[in-house]
């Protein structure tokens, strides 16, 4: 597999007569695919099976992971935890070939007893360990409710543990009562996505879309390495962010002279799109007229191959120093940023609204409502503003309207 | 250092987006004053250490042009600033030639006055009263006496009275220019026989019968005096 690597600047002309520039570097990553190297799937279901799920919600789940495993290619491998206040192996470690045994296995589950999420991943990774090898591995956590038998803490040493297997780790969030703050931690930690199911019907759609992103995973354990060039700084305040497919704060690292950030898996079929906020030194035109800002590696896993660790060519960026400044603004870097500003911005209107200051949350959600229809997301736009409007009116929000209000910031939804 | 007005963050020198919230901070931009070199707001209209007209790019000669040009764009919120270039345009000829820039020339003097000297006033039809409109202000209101907006011309003396309402009509004076307006009246204001509907603005001419409320009955001649 290869990788597609592309780069842009929020502006790619400097203004020489300002001493400091502000600049955003969007560097879009997706690997190539190959049809003859499809990598078989280690999937594993991490299923709440707490008596808060009983009933309709328990029977829509078991449907939407039995339709899951006809998607699944033979080669692919499955495992099925359930956990309620502890943890147990529903489905061991196999490949999905005795359908029929598995999908019995599945409907065995029964409703009752807690919620203990940490143990249900730890469970899932020790027998995603056993068909591990040239794969790619892949977890659904799903749960309704709040963490109550076990430690927040705990589940996010286990997201983190998971991703030192090279395992990613996807969130459900099924009803309108599980924290939106802790599964939102055990994805992006887990370096997956967070999914909202509205309510049961739309629990196979949910399934689906994220086996859909599983299956398209070429590339695994994914670094992008920057090296800044000289008068070219990183913001000090959050500089990088992930902004497609979902928004997620990233945390960097020093190695020598260069910067990592783990961006976990590669698609084939959908970007990463990372956003870099930079500080350019604007020196006297040179003879080129332009100016090096960084140079953009990624480093890889490529379970086809079994090639650890690989680093492609050093993509240079730099930005034109004009003798007159006139901008030169990206129209996709500029979406890129607004998506990052939705996201910022309806984070702070939450802070706020933890303190207790409805009437800034409000006005801060009313920002990033603007800014969403600035993006072109109507979606979020109207759920946004909606949100706002019952804020001002002094009504509080509701559970599901929290759960929305997260899923719009952090994604842009498409309608199927 | 730059506070963003939408989350408060502080960011450093040369940011144009908020590091935290990533909305576009308002990057104050400023013009060098062609005449003086002051640095002012790239807005302005003209230069606060000189007086130089930014918007025209010539020295603006006579120095009572200004609180007039100011004191109307300031108290009118409807003028734009484009129109300001049609105010000053009665010394438009001095303005525009620099070689009559010389605080000797004659014709500003008159120009000045000619500019004060325009008077206007409502004659009453039914009793034959001249009202004068207030010269020092450049929205006249027209009604009777409420606790909202104080009428400046109040026509509660006159006869028929009741037919006008307490916030009834105004009268701006934009440049030389007359016009009227109903601010929402119950009855109704008629221009020469015609009603003006609310939100029109006439331009008045002299001879003009504005009546106020149905039936003219309480009506007036505008006259320039």
């Amino acid at each position: 597999m290869q990788i597609k690597l592309t780069c842009k600047l929020s502006d790619a002309n400097l203004d020489v007569r300002q001493s400091v520039n502000q600049r955003q570097l969007a560097i879009a990553i997706s690997a190539v695919a190959e049809p003859s190297q499809d990598v078989p799937l280690n999937l594993c279901l991490i299923l709440d099976h707490s008596g808060s799920m009983g009933g309709r919600p328990l029977d829509m789940v078991k449907k939407a992971a039995t339709e899951l495993l006809s998607k699944m290619d033979w080669r692919d491998r499955i495992s099925v935890i359930g956990f309620d206040h502890k943890a147990r192996v529903v489905v061991p470690n196999q490949p999905v070939d005795y359908v029929e045994r598995i999908k019995s296995d599945i409907y065995a589950l029964k409703a009752g007893g807690g919620t203990c999420i940490d143990d249900g991943i730890k469970l899932g990774l020790q027998e995603m360990a056993k068909g591990k090898n040239g794969t790619v591995g892949q977890a659904f956590i799903l749960t309704d409710g709040e963490n109550e038998h076990g430690s927040n803490e705990r589940c996010l040493q286990f997201a983190r543990l998971a991703v030192e297997y090279n395992i990613t780790l996807h969130a459900l969030g099924f009803g309108d009562y599980w924290n939106q703050d802790v599964l939102e931690q055990i994805a992006d930690a887990g370096g997956g996505a967070l999914a909202y199911i509205a309510n049961p019907e739309s629990a196979q759609r949910e399934f689906q879309k994220l086996l859909k992103r599983a299956q398209s995973v070429g590339l695994t354990n994914a670094y992008l390495l920057l090296e800044l060039e000289e008068g070219v700084r990183l913001a000090e305040f959050k500089p990088i962010a992930q902004v497609a497919p979902e928004t997620v704060e990233l945390s960097l690292s020093h190695e020598g002279n260069l910067v990592a950030v783990r961006l976990g898996d590669l698609m084939t079929d959908t970007e990463r799109v990372v956003l870099a906020n930079l500080y350019i030194q604007a020196s006297a035109p040179t003879e080129g007229q332009t100016k090096p800002i960084a140079r953009v590696q990624v480093r890889y896993d490529d379970p086809s191959t079994g090639g650890v660790n690989i680093t492609t060519e050093p993509t240079l960026v730099s930005a034109n120093l004009p003798q007159s400044y006139a901008p030169m603004v990206d129209p996709q870097v500029q979406t890129y940023l607004y998506a990052l500003a939705k996201y910022r911005q309806t984070q702070i209107a939450e802070a706020k609204l933890s303190q207790g200051d409805s009437q800034g949350a409000a006005t801060m959600l009313q920002s990033a409502a603007k800014t969403a229809l600035q993006m072109g997301d109507r979606q979020a736009a109207t759920v946004l503003q909606a949100n706002a409007t019952r804020l001002q009116q002094g009504t509080t929000l509701s559970e599901a309207e929290r759960k929305q209000t997260r899923i719009v910031s952090k994604t842009v939804i498409v309608d199927p | 250092m730059l506070i963003c007005p939408v989350c408060a963050h502080v960011n450093p020198i040369g940011a144009t987006h908020c590091e935290a919230c990533f909305s576009p901070l308002p990057i104050p931009q400023t013009q060098t004053c062609p005449n003086c070199g002051a640095v002012v707001p790239i807005s302005a209209a003209f230069c606060g250490s000189c007086g130089f007209n930014l918007k025209a790019g010539v020295v603006a000669q006579n120095p009572d042009n200004m609180p007039i040009a100011m004191g109307i764009s300031m108290s009118n919120s409807e003028l734009n600033s484009e129109s300001i270039p049609d105010l000053a345009s009665p010394s438009a000829p001095i303005e525009n030639d620099p070689a009559a820039i010389s605080p000797l020339a004659s014709p500003p003097e008159t120009a000045k006055t000619q500019l004060q000297v325009i008077k206007a006033g409502l004659l009453h039809v039914q009793t034959n009263t001249l009202l004068e409109l207030p010269s020092h202000l450049t929205v006249v209101h027209i009604g009777k006496p409420n606790n909202v907006i104080p009428p400046d011309l109040d026509v509660s003396g006159f006869p028929d009275s009741d037919i006008v309402s307490r916030v009834h009509a105004d009268i701006r004076i934009e440049a030389d220019a007359y016009y009227i307006e109903d601010t929402g009246s119950s009855n109704g204001t008629y221009i020469n026989n015609l009603p003006l509907p609310v939100g029109n603005k006439h331009k008045l001419r002299a001879g003009d019968r504005i009546a106020l409320g149905k039936g003219d009955k309480v009506t007036f001649i505008f006259q320039i005096l």
